[in-house]
């Protein structure tokens, strides 16, 4: 007797198997079925974890008084929020930086750095502050105990804001679409029409990225579940 | 040239071979490729694991951290991709499914890894890379497989996380066909690669069956050859044997390539056996020697040896191939027939030592007798009824003489040994008159009218006399046989074209049947004799007379219109220019009873030493018997001597010893006479120093001519 596994062509003879390789057959059933359902579970999990936005807080309509971080008079202020070590945040530096590029001086940013007073010696050093502080135009701060990312309602690393002349904010929001995904976003192209004047599609965006703020783990998945 | 290896492949029915060497060589590279992808899928797992470790190890949440959900992603669902076609690799290698679910893992640790890298461009490629590491299975049905996963993950993907794959938050669903299109532009590529390289495999297996069975051929060649056949090796083993040198040796294969010829070789033979192999060393590109074999069991074998040295593509040396012939049987046939042959030859030179002796010993009783009638018969002054009656003595020993003369002939000619005495050009006309007067007198016996019309004009032809004067007897002798009283006989010579000459002898005789006609020229062969003499003659004359003709480069042949209707004889000759009339005046010798010369005769026969002893000094010779060489060398010593006639077989010696020391002794020139008369004894005569040599019995004139001659 002959199990035929899969007849693709009348050459494929090598499907036959002899009986006493049923189990086989059966285990790699089994297996196939299993296969396919894991990796198809496994898949969807880890996107539908990357595509899930982080939290984002009370984010003012104009700049924060209390702000240490100069605005800027004569041109559009931007400001990101962001966590040194977030592997997310890449995304969003580099989209930063494309935003810079394009724009090519008519706005101004700051990206602040999370800075726990007790945080060891070199804890912004990280390629992630260097790559932004290699971004012209922009000017990298520390934000010690995350201050300045409660006075701008930022929970999430990555969370950028833009502020006008006269210190009105103008978009809220982040610059990627996916977690740790760069590439072409509403939010890179909400800045930049603002800053040439133009009507954006929206003014607010999903953030994705790390948790500015102190909590829990299961706080933060739970967070990030919403 | 794949189509006429696929035509000689059909033609020799080894489609199928090369059919199972395809496949084999598919399932090889199945089974490799199998091989090479649970490798890949591994290091992909681990790689996963490591771009996430190093790209997002941790997830942070303000000042703590916990591991990075990319970790555990690339821990397990990299495990999970990459496990499954792992396991499928050793459960089911090189089987189709495992090729195909390869596939599509491979696809799928594309999307996790593009996944892990966030999206980077850079990565998709490993989708490109993938198609073509897919490749080297060469079967694109794979291809196909791996590419609908593509089309799959971004068609999902587009509909439910567009982002994650083409950085928009919507997405046409065409965009899914676009990416699946470029994927598709590589597969159209490599699925042409894939063909092009079952069509190699195709030829490659075609080719090994091709060759595999010309090599199977050569193989059974060489195994079944009805010849031993071996190839020795330059260390001088045997490398290979087939089973008929085995047998001839006795020795079983496995023996035998443990041995080098040598070892096999009769010692008187190893010697030859070296030189030879240096020889092909050398220059020599092919040797062939008998030689001696001994075989297992001691018996030794004779066998024929041919070898080469075969040698490589760059003529180095490479092995012998030798092939071995039994001819032991063949030998011993040959020692066989070569005693047979001695044996025959010794039966034959009994026989004619025989013969010669018959002839001599019925020679010679008949010279006297000859001799004595002949003189007698021209004896003045004798009644006319005793003449006729010593002329009937005479023509009675003649016949019996040439009975037994055409005896001899007849052994002549069947050992080819009928030779010619070559003189000078023969008058064929003179021998004619010769011949018509010899038998004129059986002629007019019968009353038969013998008419001679000799108009050719061209009548010389170069030739032995007598030889030709017997053909011319034969013919007149059995014309006047067959042709009965008073039958008409006509002799008829002409020169058809310049240089041939033709003689017919025709009769109204008796004639010859058809059936008989072919045969006339066979020994014994006389036709339909009845009505003639029981005792007219043997059947030889026709016989010997065209063996005669034929030596003098003539022909004869024989004509009738049947029984009752007579018979014509033709023989055809070339003709040569005669002497001039001078010449032949000058050379004439003198006439008989003009000289008288000293003679010793030696002959131990007492009435033919009387009678010619009688019969030569009636002619004025001074004659001088002998019966002993001892008395004829006693006599030459005390007497001189103008000739010697001797005859060859003589009580204490022999005619050839006396002529020799006579002639070295005295300067004596002979004549030998004899009955011994068969070509050796002529060639010994000749060598011992004898002028002529005479075969008994023989007539007075016939002597007295060879004395003018020697003369």
């Amino acid at each position: 007797m002959e199990y035929s596994l899969l007849q693709i062509g009348p050459r494929l003879r090598s499907f036959s198997v002899q009986p006493r390789r049923k189990e086989t057959l059966l285990v790699t059933t089994l297996l196939g079925i299993a296969w396919t359902a894991g990796v198809a579970f496994g898949l969807r999990t880890i996107l539908s974890y990357e595509s899930k936005p982080g939290k984002i807080g009370a984010v003012p309509s104009k700049w924060p008084a209390t702000s240490q971080i100069e605005r800027l008079t004569n041109r559009p202020t931007l400001i990101m929020l962001a966590h040194p070590r977030c592997p997310c945040t890449r995304a969003s530096v580099a989209e930063l930086g494309q935003i810079m590029a394009r724009l090519q001086g008519k706005v101004y940013a700051y990206v602040l750095f999370l800075h726990p007073a007790q945080s060891n010696a070199g804890w912004e050093d990280t390629g992630l502050q260097r790559s932004a502080a290699a971004i012209p135009g922009v000017a990298v701060r520390s934000d010690v105990d995350g201050v300045e990312a409660r006075r701008f309602g930022a929970e999430t690393s990555g969370h950028t804001l833009l502020f006008d002349r006269d210190g009105r904010l103008l978009f809220s929001g982040g610059i990627t679409e996916f977690r740790g995904h760069a590439g072409d976003n509403t939010g890179e192209r909400a800045i930049e029409s603002l800053v040439n004047g133009q009507a954006p599609a929206r003014t607010a965006t999903s953030v994705f990225g790390c948790a500015l703020a102190n909590r829990s783990q299961k706080e933060d998945r739970a967070l990030c579940q919403k | 040239m794949s189509e006429i290896v696929e035509q000689s492949l059909q033609s020799n029915g080894w489609t199928n071979r090369a059919d199972e060497l395809f496949q084999q060589h598919r399932q090889e590279i199945y089974r490799k490729t199998d091989q090479l992808f649970a490798w890949l899928m591994a290091f992909q797992w681990v790689a996963a694991i490591m771009i996430a470790m190093i790209i997002s190890p941790r997830t942070w949440v303000g000042q703590s951290s916990y591991v990075h959900t990319h970790i555990w992603a690339s821990i397990f669902i990299g495990g999970a991709i990459s496990l499954f076609p792992i396991w499928m690799t050793r459960a089911w290698p090189g089987s189709a499914l495992t090729r195909h679910i390869i596939a599509v893992a491979q696809m799928l640790m594309s999307v996790l890894l593009i996944d892990l890298t966030g999206g980077r461009i850079e990565t998709h490629f490993h989708v490109f890379g993938s198609l073509v590491i897919l490749s080297f299975y060469r079967d694109w049905r794979v291809l196909i497989s791996a590419t609908i996963v593509v089309y799959l993950d971004h068609f999902l993907r587009g509909i439910y996380w567009p982002y994650s794959v083409y950085g928009v938050l919507s997405a046409s669903p065409w965009r899914s066909v676009e990416h699946a299109g470029w994927v598709i532009f590589e597969d159209v590529f490599l699925v042409i690669s894939c063909l092009r390289s079952i069509r190699e495999m195709r030829f490659v297996a075609n080719r090994t069956a091709a060759l595999e069975s010309s090599e199977q051929n050569f193989r059974q060649i060489f195994e079944e050859a009805p010849i031993g056949m071996a190839v020795v090796g330059l260390d001088s083993h045997y490398a290979w044997v087939n089973a008929t040198l085995c047998s001839m040796v006795g020795y079983s294969e496995e023996e035998l390539t443990s041995r080098t010829p040598s070892e096999i070789t009769h010692l008187d033979d190893i010697d030859m056996d070296k030189q030879l192999t240096q020889h092909l060393l050398s220059e020599t590109t092919r040797t062939c020697v008998e030689k001696r074999y001994l075989r297992k069991d001691g018996e030794i074998i004779w066998a024929t040896r041919t070898a080469c040295l075969m040698r490589d593509e760059n003529g180095r040396p490479r092995h012998y191939l030798a092939m071995v012939e039994d001819i032991t049987q063949r030998k011993k046939d040959a020692v066989a027939l070569e005693e047979a042959k001695n044996e025959a030859e010794r039966a034959n030179r009994a026989k004619d030592k025989f013969l010669a002796a018959l002839s001599h010993e019925l020679r010679t009783p008949l010279t006297p007798v000859l001799m004595s009638a002949a003189a007698l018969e021209k004896e003045p002054g004798i009644k006319p009824e005793l003449r006729r009656q010593f002329g009937m003595m005479r023509r009675n020993v003649e016949l019996e003489a040439r009975l037994i003369d055409d005896l001899l002939d007849l052994t002549r000619v069947s050992h080819g040994k009928l030779q010619l005495l070559v003189s000078g050009p023969i008058d064929v006309h003179s021998l004619l008159a010769h011949s018509e007067q010899i038998v004129r007198s059986d002629a007019r016996k019968k009353s038969l009218a013998l008419h001679l019309e000799l108009t050719a004009n061209e009548h010389h032809v170069a030739g032995d006399a007598a030889r030709i004067n017997q053909v011319f007897w034969n013919l007149l002798k059995n014309a006047i046989k067959f042709t009965p009283a008073g039958g008409q006989i006509t002799v008829w010579t002409a020169n058809p074209t310049q240089g041939q000459f033709v003689l017919t002898v025709s009769d109204n005789g008796i004639g010859i049947d058809q059936e008989t006609l072919p045969f006339v020229f066979r020994a014994f062969e006389q036709g339909d004799v009845r009505g003639l003499q029981p005792c007219s003659g043997l059947g030889l004359g026709l016989s010997i007379s065209k063996a005669i003709v034929e030596l003098h480069g003539g022909t004869i042949r024989a004509e009738s219109a049947g029984r009752g209707r007579g018979a014509v004889f033709t023989v055809e000759l070339g003709t040569v220019l005669p002497f001039p009339e001078a010449q032949i005046q000058a050379s004439q010798p003198p006439r008989f009873g003009d000289v008288s010369y000293r003679l010793l005769v030696v002959e131990d026969h007492e009435p033919t030493l009387a009678v010619l002893t009688r019969l030569l000094r009636c002619q004025g010779h001074e004659v001088m018997p002998a019966a002993t060489v001892q008395r004829a060398l006693t006599l030459a010593a005390d007497h001189t001597f103008d000739f010697v006639i001797s005859d060859l077989g003589l009580p204490d010696g022999n005619g050839i010893d006396l002529m020799m020391q006579l002639s070295n002794d005295y300067g004596l020139r002979g004549i030998a006479l004899t009955g011994y008369g068969m070509a050796e004894d002529l060639a010994k005569t000749e060598q011992a120093g004898f002028l002529a040599h005479l075969v008994k019995p023989i007539n007075f004139d016939q002597l007295h001519r060879v004395l003018e001659q020697c003369n």
